[in-house]
């Protein structure tokens, strides 16, 4: 009856990151799985332990051994194989889940040095590629389909596949967009791939999650923002004209520099 | 055992206390040092023309060659750094004009996106300079073309406000200096970090470490109130 009454609250409950990106919707709806699943154990412990103090508590009478207990081994093949079920079933999700949102590439300095202005894999034409390039200690973005265009902030499209490549210019940064479920490390000479489906209009929050230096705390933009189709489309034509002025070098799946001492 | 002692147990107790308060001095004193060696604050004076206040800066390859702004007890005399100090206060909703000697060699920037300026009034920068034949010039900028040829940088990401500082020329007469000149606007009271975006901390790996890293050189606070 109480877990009942616990699984259905746990239904009710909305859990971050929440539903602004299908890949946070799905975050949610397993850590709300997790939730229903677990209440039930979380509940029928909690009742053993109020049980078993209540029921087996030492009487008046003086410390006597208890009756010896033996193996029951239709107890112990249940428990392990209810544990086995509910542990495998969650891992095979939650795997489930991580690898369809993410893929990693490596590249050698040599395959850098070549790479040039090839852009980073083929256009699936559907895929709307953005670059996160960490540095300490701003995050910029780079629309490669847009002439390879850089923004101080990271504005996309609604209804959209993003295809969000994370890299960085010195040390190891994480880029984290909260509300986009989107958590992935930016290490120089690392094209980290990860995919976003953007589902509703909002803000969102991009911070970085790697003890990076001095300012890591500062190192966070409050005004990522997800935009109708047609909003973006002037924003990246403005964005465009805006940025005419400077040069930037051809849009390459990391920059990698070269490990130096300045000054030596 | 003949005549059995008793434990000191007095004595004991009075050498874990004494090791323990010895042990909370020594700790209490790393970080009240540490939290102490906060730099100086500089108050924005009001400008001589035109509205609003001005600051002062200076940006030099080693504290030990400042010409404006000397410190002669620094204990990292050979660092770069900003000068007289990186803790800047200034009033709420004016605008904010700063005036920096550039006085350091070219380091560079790794991402060349911040050669442009951004976020000051008007969107330029007027910059008296010396070119690569070590002639005189000045002009107004909204961007340096190269992105090698940064000294420094003067950002406040979180006001959107960044400047890219030209580095002294090789060509130029010892001694001589860029003098740039920006005003921004500030809105609601706040303490905001700034930063130089160029990874100028000679000596260390990448050129992000020491300067880079420490308050009162390559970066401090905006206070704004």
């Amino acid at each position: 009856m109480l877990s009942v009454i616990g699984v259905v609250i746990a239904m009710q409950v909305q859990l971050p990151p929440g539903d602004q990106s299908r890949q946070a919707g799905d975050e949610s709806s397993i850590l709300q799985l997790m939730l229903i699943i677990s209440t039930p154990v979380f509940i029928g412990v909690c009742l053993f332990v109020v049980y078993s103090a209540l029921v087996f508590r030492q009487g008046r009478t003086g410390l006597v051994d208890g009756p010896p207990s033996y193996g029951n081994f239709r107890l112990q093949v249940a428990w392990i194989a209810i544990t086995a079920v509910i542990v495998l079933f969650l891992a095979a999700i939650g795997i489930t889940q991580l690898g369809s949102s993410a893929q990693a590439t490596n590249f050698t300095a040599a395959q850098l040095a070549t790479a040039g202005s090839t852009p980073v894999g083929t256009s699936a034409g559907h895929e709307l590629q953005v670059q996160v390039i960490a540095q300490q200690w701003y995050f910029t973005y780079r629309y490669a389909d847009y002439g390879g265009a850089e923004s101080l902030h990271l504005v996309l499209p609604v209804d959209s596949n993003i295809e969000i490549h994370v890299t960085s210019t010195d040390v190891l940064h994480s880029f984290w967009a909260y509300q986009l479920g989107v958590k992935a490390d930016a290490n120089p000479g690392v094209d980290n791939v990860f995919y976003v489906t953007t589902m509703h209009t909002g803000s969102f929050t991009v911070r970085c999650a790697e003890l990076c230096g001095i300012w890591h705390g500062n190192m966070f933009d409050t005004s990522g923002k997800v935009v109708s189709q047609d909003d973006f489309a002037t924003w990246i034509a403005q964005l465009q004209t805006d940025e005419a002025d400077v040069t930037l070098p051809p849009y390459a799946p990391a920059y990698f520099p070269s490990p130096r001492v300045k000054g030596s | 055992m003949e005549g059995n002692r008793a434990p000191r147990v007095g004595a004991r107790l009075l050498v874990v206390l004494g090791a323990t308060l010895g042990l909370a001095a020594l700790v209490a004193g790393f970080v009240l040092g540490f939290a102490l060696q906060f730099p100086p604050t500089l108050t924005a004076t009001a400008a001589q023309t035109g509205p609003g206040v001005t600051i002062h800066l200076e940006t030099v390859a080693a504290v030990s060659e400042a010409i404006a702004f000397p410190r002669p007890d620094d204990p990292h005399p050979d660092w770069v750094s900003y000068l007289p100090t990186t803790m800047l206060k200034v009033p709420a909703n004016s605008t904010v004009t700063i005036v920096i000697d550039q006085e350091d060699g070219a380091s560079g920037l790794r991402n060349p996106f911040w050669s442009k300026a951004r976020g000051i009034v008007g969107g330029t920068f007027h910059m008296s300079y010396f070119d690569d034949n070590g002639d005189p010039q000045e002009g107004d900028f909204s961007a340096l073309d190269d992105a090698s040829t940064l000294g420094h940088s003067f950002a406040i990401p979180d006001l959107g406000v960044f400047v890219p500082l030209l580095g002294i020329s090789d060509a130029a007469p010892a001694g001589s200096k860029n003098v740039i000149t920006f005003s921004f606007q500030t809105g609601k009271p706040g303490i905001y970090r700034w930063q130089c975006f160029v990874p100028c901390g000679a000596g260390s790996i990448y050129g992000n470490g020491n300067a880079m890293q420490t308050l009162g050189y390559m970066g401090g606070y905006l206070i704004v109130q």
